[in-house]
């Protein structure tokens, strides 16, 4: 413990939690110099140029009737009025309610089983493996959507294999029709999304004494049963990190759409960034879509606090899962 | 062993303490600072909280009108100066060939071309030519999107005493120059001031295989009942009649055009397209097309899956023999094996006009330099270079095909021009229209909803386009 920094030392000094609670903020509040402002003003100055300017800018246009070259008019709530009333709208945020299933949930429950699995399992080569189920996050976009077009094509290596086991009757054009082109597209989300999960689990996982799966296992605990009682509650902040990057990832959703199916066909594969994109770039009414592009961030800041609040960890008194989980076969072995 | 159990759980314990008191105590700390973060954000942008755009005020400048072609010592009398271009990528074969003409004729000008591929040049160039700097002279594209937001915030030029200096209102080119004339407000095309010249024309027809029509014994189409007619023998011989990509949205408009044009009087469509009020796209003949995509792709004439195929992919499959006939845009044909393959007409006319217009700067200091180059991209040399590389030009007098694809396809254009039937293209009519219009086509194909309810979809899209201007 002597190795650690004296600063980090002072700031987490194994005091009650109780004290630390009200000394903080006092702190923070008499050690706010100008000094220490100084420090972060290069990265103030580029985030507010690059990120908070440009969203006051989206702000303001969300007011205005405005084409990006002659005066704006002024229309009030207008904007936010067609944005709820939409009826294609509403259609694109259901359509990303469904990719939601498929860019979130399921990523993080394939990464869950995956990283559960290699923590469990010896596995000969880890390192390659952990690093090629990655691949898919660090590809471009344009890539992926690319090679999943020629995948799921009419005459795709998806449709061959299915033929191949005698399956032939469930091929499709699968981003050409109506039914499976949602789905298709969510498919392929998953895909980008589980590598990132499983390492984020996996570094988790890393974290977890050992002792704890080694008492489990003495009290008779299966790999199910280890799973859900340690490693899953254990994971919890992984978790929330996963949910919050992917669920991001999925209502912000744009270029796999776009290089796949440009929202069709019809508009069953349409969701709300794809809105934004064409009313900004080809309609030329940056009003309308300053507006929906804020009532998208503003949805996604919703279910990212929502699922920071739902997956917050207990407070001593609720006694988390994790709670029980270490405690008790730590009970059990000390003579 | 022990001691290091503790260790963790102390570790553990500490963590969750630290988290507590960071979700409690920070947690309105944080909402503060997003608020002034917001807050922030609103000041930096909304200075003096004005209607955006209110500072931009249009440079129309004064504008010397010519009236004699512009001379080598007008253009001299510029000192040494460099022509900022802006153009579709696919004009890089054309260029490099004008360009050192035009730089030897011209030697105080230095031509400096960006090259951007079509969607991002249309994403872009308005912006650009809005800038403090815009290129002298770029290419904008059809429609209100982008000619129409150029020609209402006046940042083209007018080009009609170009256009009369230079002789292009008369001759095979001049009908195509339509599309680039735009009201002053820039709210409806096809008649008023001249904005735009395209020296590059595009025109519709049926592709077919040569070989594979052999085989069945069917004459090459010359219309699209011929077509209509050869459909179901190539099905029957268990080939796929029409190779279709429609994952764009946009093939499947043009045959629908190609149809639509024969059920009722181009003008009408062309007028429709233009924006002239009280025209409507819900009309028997548009229904009927519709009707007849259904009906073809009910029969498998495209093939199966062709909403999930682009255009791109489709036009390489029909060149590797897979479909008896494509249906499309002269562009295409650059793709193709001359040999293998013909092209037909559809002098019933059908989508089809020109490639994107050029613009001059209304703010450009090189206008004479500007001038002279669109000159030079108007003659019969320019036009023999355009064929040559692989696509149509405006001027087609003196102008050879090199092989029999390339002198059809000229031929084609020709006698489609000389009949007055092309319509331009319906995603023209407003800024949305490709992807309502492609969208709804394609579920009348797959049968999810009627002819009538797309030609509605389809004119509420365009009367919402109307109303808001």
């Amino acid at each position: 413990m002597s190795t650690v920094a004296p600063a980090r030392e002072r700031d987490t000094a194994p005091t009650p939690a109780g004290i630390r609670r009200f000394s903080r903020p006092r702190r923070h509040l008499t050690s706010l110099s100008w000094s220490s402002l100084l420090y972060v003003a290069p990265a103030l100055a580029f985030f507010a140029v690059f990120v908070l300017y440009p969203i006051g800018i989206s702000v303001w246009y969300s007011f205005y009737a405005y084409d990006g070259l002659t005066e704006g008019t002024p229309v009030g709530l207008d904007n936010y009025t067609a944005v709820f009333t939409d009826p294609d709208l509403r259609a694109a945020l259901l359509h990303s309610l469904v990719l939601l299933f498929f860019y979130a949930a399921l990523p993080v429950a394939v990464g869950l089983l995956l990283a559960g699995a290699m923590s469990r399992i010896r596995v000969y080569g880890l390192t390659l493996f952990r690093a090629v189920l990655f691949v898919p996050q660090i590809l471009s976009s344009v890539v992926v959507a690319v090679a999943w077009r020629n995948l799921l094509a009419e005459d795709g290596p998806v449709n061959a294999v299915l033929r191949a086991v005698g399956l032939g009757r469930f091929t499709t054009s699968w981003l050409g029709n109506f039914d499976t082109a949602l789905p298709s597209i969510g498919v392929v989300g998953t895909w980008v999304e589980y590598g990132l999960c499983m390492v984020l689990f996996l570094s988790g996982i890393v974290a977890i004494d050992r002792s704890t799966y080694e008492a489990a296992r003495l009290d008779g605990a299966g790999a199910v049963r280890e799973f859900f009682s340690i490693t899953l509650p254990a994971l919890r902040p992984q978790i929330s990190i996963a949910l919050i990057l992917t669920v991001t990832f999925a209502l912000r959703n744009f270029d796999l759409i776009w290089n796949t199916t440009r929202g069709g066909p019809g508009t069953s594969t349409t969701v709300p960034s794809l809105y934004v994109y064409q009313d900004a770039f080809q309609n030329r009414m940056l009003g309308r879509a300053s507006a929906l592009a804020i009532v998208l961030t503003v949805v996604i800041l919703a279910v990212v606090v929502a699922v920071q609040l739902l997956l917050r960890e207990r407070d001593g008194t609720g006694r988390g899962p994790l709670r029980r989980a270490t405690a008790r076969p730590a009970r059990k072995v000390q003579p | 062993m022990k001691s290091v159990r503790r260790e963790v759980r102390r570790r553990v314990l500490r963590e969750r303490a630290g988290g507590r008191a960071g979700g409690r105590a920070g947690a309105p700390r944080r909402a503060w600072g997003t608020a002034g973060a917001v807050a922030l954000a609103a000041v930096l942008a909304c200075a003096g909280c004005s209607a955006p755009g209110a500072g931009k005020s249009a440079t129309a400048g004064t504008q010397s009108f010519i009236t004699e072609p512009v001379t080598t010592e007008q253009v001299a009398a510029l000192g040494d100066v460099t022509l900022r271009m802006w153009a579709d990528q696919a004009e890089k074969p054309l260029m490099k060939s004008v360009v050192p003409a035009f730089e030897k004729k011209y030697p105080n000008v230095t031509v400096d071309i960006t090259y951007k591929s079509f969607d991002d040049l249309i994403a872009t160039v308005v912006n650009a030519a809005s800038g403090s700097t815009p290129p002298d002279l770029f290419q904008g594209n059809i429609g209100y999107a982008v000619d129409g937001a150029l020609v209402k915030a006046k940042l083209v030029r007018p080009l009609d005493d170009v256009a009369a200096t230079y002789g292009w209102l008369t001759g095979t080119g001049a009908s195509t120059l339509a599309p680039a004339r735009w009201n002053s407000a820039g709210t409806a095309f096809g008649d008023g001031n001249l904005y735009g010249m395209s020296p590059i024309s595009e025109v519709q027809g049926i592709y077919y295989n040569k070989a594979l029509l052999k085989s069945l014994d069917l004459e090459p189409p010359r219309s699209l009942s011929d077509l209509e007619k050869d459909l179901p023998v190539v099905k029957a011989a268990g080939k796929q009649p029409v190779m279709l990509g429609n994952s764009d949205q946009y093939a499947a408009t043009h045959i629908f055009s190609d149809l639509a044009v024969t059920e009722q009087s181009p003008a009408s469509i062309s007028d429709w397209i233009g924006g002239k009020a009280g025209t409507t796209f819900a009309t028997d003949g548009n229904e009927k097309a519709a009707d007849t995509m259904a009906d073809w792709a009910k029969k498998g004439y495209f093939g199966s899956g062709y909403d999930g195929l682009s255009n791109e992919d489709a036009i390489a499959r029909f060149a590797k023999g897979s479909g008896a006939f494509f249906v499309g845009g002269s562009w295409n044909g650059a793709k193709l094996d001359p040999e293998k393959f013909g092209f037909g007409a559809l002098t019933t006319g059908g989508a089809g006009a020109t490639a994107s217009p050029w613009h001059i700067a209304a703010s450009s200091k090189a206008t004479p330099a500007a001038v002279a180059f669109l000159a030079a991209l108007h003659t019969p040399e320019a036009g023999q270079e355009i064929l040559d590389t692989g696509r149509l030009p405006v001027v087609t007098d003196g102008v050879k095909g090199a092989n029999s694809l390339q002198s059809q396809t000229l031929d084609v254009l020709k006698r489609t021009i000389a009949a007055g039937t092309q319509v331009g293209y319906y995603d023209w009519s407003a800024t949305d229209m490709l992807s309502v219009m492609g969208g709804k086509l394609q579920e009348v194909m797959a049968g999810r909803t009627s002819s009538a309810a797309f030609t509605k979809a389809v004119q509420d899209s365009w009367q919402k386009a109307r109303k808001s201007e």
